[in-house]
Order: structure tokens, then sequence, then C-alpha cells
């Protein structure tokens, strides 16, 4: 008999998962083409090349000598990366725990579930890793080509920023299991998780409305506010940035400082982690709860039903009401630069109408593809004497209500401001949210609630269209609320939109 | 017995995916008749009853149900009728009570009769300590007795069941058995497709054997022995004889 679970086994096992997860969301469950992916692969890099080009093309000349103001834009840039890291890596290693998927499996066998976990972790840093470097690769190559060589140090600073990511997530999970136990643990750690990955650029954003009054990070890392407070060049804060400008002594730091990071939370928790999954698994979500009305049973009108259902599943899902709303944490800098300038510009509205709109469209998206696709009941509906024509528009009414109710607190900012500008805003929510409502029933495809972040992989077509007539609505947003009759052209670009996503829906 | 109206009348029904599931299908259902729809996997048993339901659309043929042309007025025929499903359709983050207004007012009942109704399912299905509990805790058995209260709380004609009894223990199967029989002694109509051929020998006053979308037997124990060409067998016996001998032909 040979060892059971041994190092290799365990290893491929994951490395097959893996490589099918990445599948799955390449070809969104279709079919593996191999010849479209390497199309895909290389227009996708050659974009991601133009737009490196034109972001970093300008500082490929950058050297130690930079000095402070250049360390505070490069930290500030890796800050923003790693947090989305971080993000990433903490979503996953939560999922380690709370997926129950194989983990029966693996605790039924003798084999040693401490070696799985740590193979789990090692495959989420190598996961992170790979995001890391595609984020950065084009960046760097970019960088090297106009500026030499030594730029590919950045790479070792890129992949020891996901293993430090890796760590972190571990040791911070580990921290909500200790202290919130695993009922709550989950819902924390995907609030953490979103909070983490946006905390940091809205928190740039926010600061730099208040300070120097504009939305741009840039700005704000080269402005005398935040240069007078940062410490001089050799100071230790920047040995990450001297590490990706070439200098050697750095980058061997930032690497062994960073694989500590990793290895010792794996060290000293590999053997905790098999009991944070055995106690996710007795966690229960029973007990009496209030019921979602003192009066169950009152006649109402099944539009009226369906619609309270929506909004009631979706109020006791923190997971699903937090991955939702999330994307309305980018509305904070919003809000901040509509107190900021209240009563003061007309410019600042016409920055707002656009954000607001995009947001709205993207908000609808989502809530539309619970409703429809996300029915956890679709037969009881599909069974009930109700055409499936009312159900729908029950269902769009639902999102609709959602979406208003929840931007109405801008839109009553914007009306005590102006009411050309409100009445312009709420229609190109409205106009926003409905297009991709529609989208969302045209493509849809029954799935459980609980895939919902795979939503986007399940139909790629739905999902460039409705970014696209979120867009192009928010475009005429943008011209209409600079009181411009050429906001009828981006509108035409919306309906086109919709009208060609109309033809290619599936029947 | 001999019945005269009819609660369902399926005629020339097919349905086609990748090969034919329904097959030239006719069936008749008497009112108040308990109806057992056997045949092996994949002989077309759920796509009957999936049309039959509404869920699905047939190629060609006619579906009716208590009179109502079901294909050209789903929504009539939808109300007085009730489908249960081997999977429970319910909502995790719904307590019973909760599902069971939803129920309710989808169906259109009036508020105060179906609280009572709720209320008595709950009681009868040994529900009613956990009426408030949301849904996603519960084993599949009591999602499965939440699924059939909710089929019966808005007092169906015409009962559809499909395999309702897969995944339950014991005590939740004859919970669920007893109450489909009392629905029958009432006058309501079920038809059920099932695997456990024991539960349609025993509570099915007529049985339809289908096998390749086709209906090859029908009628009672008794009819269906005789058709198979056995006496004092079993239902399993008969059904296996039914469908091999189908097959041998094929």
């Amino acid at each position: 008999m040979t060892e059971p679970g041994t190092w290799p086994r365990l290893a491929r096992h994951e490395g097959r998962l893996a490589w099918r997860d990445l599948r799955y969301l390449m070809t969104g469950g279709g079919r593996w083409r191999g010849r479209n992916v390497i199309i895909a692969f290389v227009l996708l890099a050659i974009g991601l090349h133009l737009l490196a080009y034109g972001v970093v093309g300008r500082y490929a000349g950058m050297t130690l000598e930079v000095g402070t103001r250049g360390f505070t834009s490069i930290t500030g840039s890796l800050l923003l990366t790693f947090f989305l890291l971080l993000s990433q890596a903490l979503e996953q290693v939560t999922r380690l725990f709370y997926g129950r998927g194989d983990l029966d499996l693996f605790r039924s066998s003798p084999a040693p579930v401490r070696r799985l976990f740590v193979i789990r972790v090692l495959a989420i840093a190598v996961s992170t890793t790979i995001m890391s470097l595609v984020i950065a690769i084009p960046a760097i190559n970019v960088l090297a080509l106009l500026g030499g060589m030594r730029w590919f140090s950045a790479l070792a600073v890129a992949t020891a920023a996901a293993l430090a990511t890796a760590g972190l997530a571990l040791t911070l999970a580990s921290f909500l299991f200790d202290t919130l136990g695993p009922k709550r643990t989950r819902f924390a750690a995907q609030v953490a998780s979103a909070i983490v990955g946006s905390a940091f650029i809205i928190g740039v954003q926010a600061m730099a409305i208040l300070s120097i009054g504009t939305l741009s990070p840039r700005a704000f890392f080269n402005s005398d506010l935040v240069l007078s407070r940062m410490p001089a060049p050799d100071s230790a804060l920047w040995i990450p940035a001297r590490a990706i400008l070439g200098s050697g002594s750095d980058l061997v730091i930032t690497v062994l400082v960073a694989a500590a990071i990793l290895i010792l939370p794996m060290i000293l928790l590999s053997s905790r982690l098999a009991g944070y999954a055995i106690a996710t698994a007795s966690v229960s979500n029973g007990g009496h709860r209030r019921a979602w009305s003192t009066r169950l049973f009152r006649t109402s009108s099944s539009r009226q039903l369906l619609q309270r259902k929506e909004w009631v599943l979706l109020f006791r899902d923190p997971w699903l009401a937090s991955q939702t709303m999330m994307q309305l944490l980018y509305l904070i800098p919003a809000g901040l630069l509509l107190w900021r300038f209240y009563g003061d510009s007309r410019g600042a509205l016409i920055v707002l109408a656009p954000i607001l709109t995009m947001a709205a469209g993207q908000l609808g998206g989502g809530l539309a593809w619970l409703a429809v696709s996300g029915e956890d009941a679709p037969d009881l509906i599909a069974s009930a004497p109700i055409s499936p024509m009312h159900n729908l528009s029950a269902k769009v009414e639902a999102v609709l209500i959602a979406v208003f109710a929840i931007f109405a607190p801008f839109l009553i900012g914007i009306l005590s401001h102006s009411w050309i500008m409100a009445l312009i805003v709420a229609g190109s929510i409205l106009l926003a949210a409905f297009s991709s409502t529609l989208i969302q029933i045209w493509f849809r495809s029954q799935a459980r609630r609980r895939y919902f972040r795979r939503r986007q992989t399940s139909s790629r077509i739905a999902t460039f269209a409705e970014a696209f007539s979120s867009v192009a609505w928010a475009s005429a947003a943008a011209v209409a609320a600079n009181q411009s009759w050429f906001a009828i052209a981006p509108a035409i670009v919306a309906i086109l939109v919709l009208a060609g996503t109309w033809t290619i829906r599936p029947r | 017995m001999e019945r005269t109206a009819s609660a369902l009348r399926v005629a020339g029904l097919r349905k086609t995916f990748q090969r034919p599931a329904v097959d030239g299908l006719d069936l008749k259902v008497g009112q108040g008749e308990f109806y057992a729809l056997l045949g092996p996997n994949g002989a077309g048993k759920t796509t009957t009853l999936r049309i039959v339901a509404g869920l699905l659309q047939p190629d060609a043929g006619d579906v009716s149900i208590f009179g109502i042309d079901a294909l050209s007025d789903p929504v009539a025929a939808k109300r007085i009728t009730a489908w249960v499903s081997d999977e429970p359709m319910i909502y995790d983050k719904l307590s019973p009570t909760e599902y069971l207004a939803f129920v309710a007012g989808l169906w259109g009942m009036d508020a105060a009769t179906a609280e009572k109704k709720a209320a008595a399912l709950l009681e009868w299905l040994e529900l009613k300590p956990h009426a408030h509990e949301r849904c996603e805790d519960f084993s599949k058995g009591m999602r499965q007795k939440v699924a059939l209260a909710g089929a019966l709380v808005h007092e169906p004609k015409l009962i559809i069941l499909d395999e309702p009894l897969t995944g339950l223990d014991a005590r939740a199967a004859r919970l669920v058995k007893d109450a489909l029989l009392a629905r029958v002694r009432h006058g309501c109509t079920v038809i059920m497709t099932t695997h456990i051929l024991e539960v349609a020998e025993r509570m099915a006053e007529r049985i339809g054997v289908i096998s390749r979308g086709r209906l090859i037997a029908e009628g009672t124990l008794e009819e269906l022995r005789k058709q198979s060409g056995s006496s004092n067998t079993s239902l399993e016996d008969v059904f296996l004889s039914l469908v091999a001998e189908q097959e041998t032909v094929q």
C-alpha cells in the first residue's frame, strides 16, 4: 500500500482543479476552443500593453534618484494593487473553509488534512501571483522596453506582493474565526474582502476630493499636502519602491519579508485549519426569526407578492446583499464630490451624472440576475396561475424600485440644487437599470443564487452588453448634464447596443 | 371503479429533445383517482408531467385538465393544479409560514382561509414547531413536507407529483402518503411518478407504464398482471416483464 495523500498527489489534484476552474472562467462553461483562446489572449495582451504604454510609459526614465515624489507615486500604485490582491486572497481563503465540496471526502479519508490545507493555501498564493503578474507584466514590459532591463526586478516585487497577500489573508481569516466564530466569519470576511479591495482607492479619492478638490489619486500623491508628510528617500517605507527601480539589496529584503509573511502563518496556523472547516460544517442558521410582516396572510396582488419576495430574499441574505451593494461603495467619492461642491458649481453635477448612471446600470444588472436567473423556486413560479409576462414585469418593477430607492438620497441632493439636473440623472439611472434588466431577461439561465459571482462568466455577451449599455447611458447623462442635445448620440448608441443584444439573444 | 368525468386527458403528446422524450402519449385520469405513472429512467415520465403542469411546452398534442385546455389557457388550468417535484422548490430564506403565505397569495386565496389552511397543514405535517424558522437548515424530508404543504394549501383539484418520496425517511414518507390519500378521499385527483413500486402497488387505483415516451400498459394491478401474462406476481415482476417485453419488440 502506498502512503495516502502524498504531497505530489494532492498538489496534482489541486493543480487539476485550479486549471479546470481557470478554463471555466475563460470559456464560461462552453467548449474549449484552443484557437479562439489564443486569439483572445493575444488581443488581450496587445490591449493591456497599449493601455500600459499610455499609463506608465512616461515613467520609464525613473531611477533610484527619483526622490520622495517618485517613491510616493510608485508606493501608492503598489498599495492599490496590493489591496486588490489581498481582497481576492481573503475571498479565496474564506471559501477554503466554507466550500463543502470535497472536504468531507478528504476528512473521511486517511490522507492528512493538514497537508491538504497547506497545499490549498499555496494554491491560493500561486493564483494570486498569477493575477498579480497579469496586472504587472504589461506595465513592466513597457517600462523595460523604454527604460531598460532593470525594470524586470519589478516582476519579483509583484510576486512578493502576491505571496504576502496570501499569508496576510490566512492570518486575517484565522483572526476572524477566533474572534467571531464560524457563523459570522464568512460574512465578515466577505465584507472585509470587499472593503479592503475598494477602501484604498476610495480613501485616496475621498482625501483628494476633500483636500484638493479632485478625484485624481495621482494629483493627490503629487500634492504638497501629501509630499510634506512623507519620509526621506532613504526611509524603510520606500524599500519596495526602490526594489521596483532595480535596487538589488531592497529587492532581497522585499522578497524575504514577503516569504516570511506567507510561510510563518502557514506553519503556525496549519494545524488549526482543519478545525475551522469542521466548525463551519456545524454552523446552524436555524432558530426563530422575525417574519417579513406581522400580517403574513393578507390579500395582496401577485405582483406585490412577487416584489416583496424579491426584496425579502435579498435583505435576508447578507452575503448577497453585500455582494450587490458593495459596488455602491464606489459612490462614496461621488457623494463626497456632491457634498464638497454643493451649491458651488454645476461641474460636480456633470461628473456625478455619469457615475450614478454607470452604478445604476451595474446594480440593476446584478439585481435583475438575482430576480430572474437566480429564482430559487422556478418551478413553483412557472406552475402558479400567473402569466410569464406578469411574473417578469413584476420582477422588473422590483428591480427598478430597489435601484430608485438606493439612488433616491443622491437625487434629493441634486434636486435641491437643480431640478433639471435631477430629472436628467433620474431618467438616465432608470434607463441604465432598465437596459441591464432587459439584457438579464434575454440572457437568463437558471442558476443558484450562491453562484451570483459567476454570473459574469456564464454569459460574456450579457456582461459586455450590460457594460456597454451602462457606459452609453452614462455618456448620454454626462452630455445631457452639460445641457447639450448631443446627448441623443450616445443614447442612440445605447439603444443600438440593446437592439444588437436582442438579436443575438439565446432562443 | 368506472369514472365518468376525467380530471386529466392527454392526447397525442409529443416532445423531442435530442431524441423523442414523449412520443404520441395518450392518457386519461378520472376525477378523484390516484394514478401512478411508472417507467424506467428516461422513459418520459417527468417530461409528461412537466408538460401537464405547464412547465414545458409540447411539440404536439393536447392536454386538458378538468375540461380546460391547458395549452391555450394555462393560467386557468394552473389555478386548479399543484406541482411537486423530487427537488423541493422552496426558498431557503423564508420560513414555512411565510412560504405558505406566499404560495396562497400566488394562487389568489382569501387571506383568512389561507391562514387557517396553512396552520392546519403545518400541524398535520408536523412542521408547527419549525413554522417560523427559515428553511435553510431543514433536512430533505422537512423541505419536501414544506413543498407538499405549499401544493396543498391552495386546495388544488389535481396534484401532480414527480418522485415525491425520494430521500424521505419512513416516517416522513408515511406522512406524505397519508396526506395524499386523504386528499384523494376528499375528491382530489393525484397523478404521481415513483420508482418505489411498492408505493404504487399500495396507493394507486390505476397504474400506467411508460417506456420510450409511450404508454405500454395501463390498468389496475390485476389488469396489468393479465396484460403481462402472469398472475399472483408483484408489481415489480409485472413492471419488469412489461418493460422487457416492450424492449424486445423494439
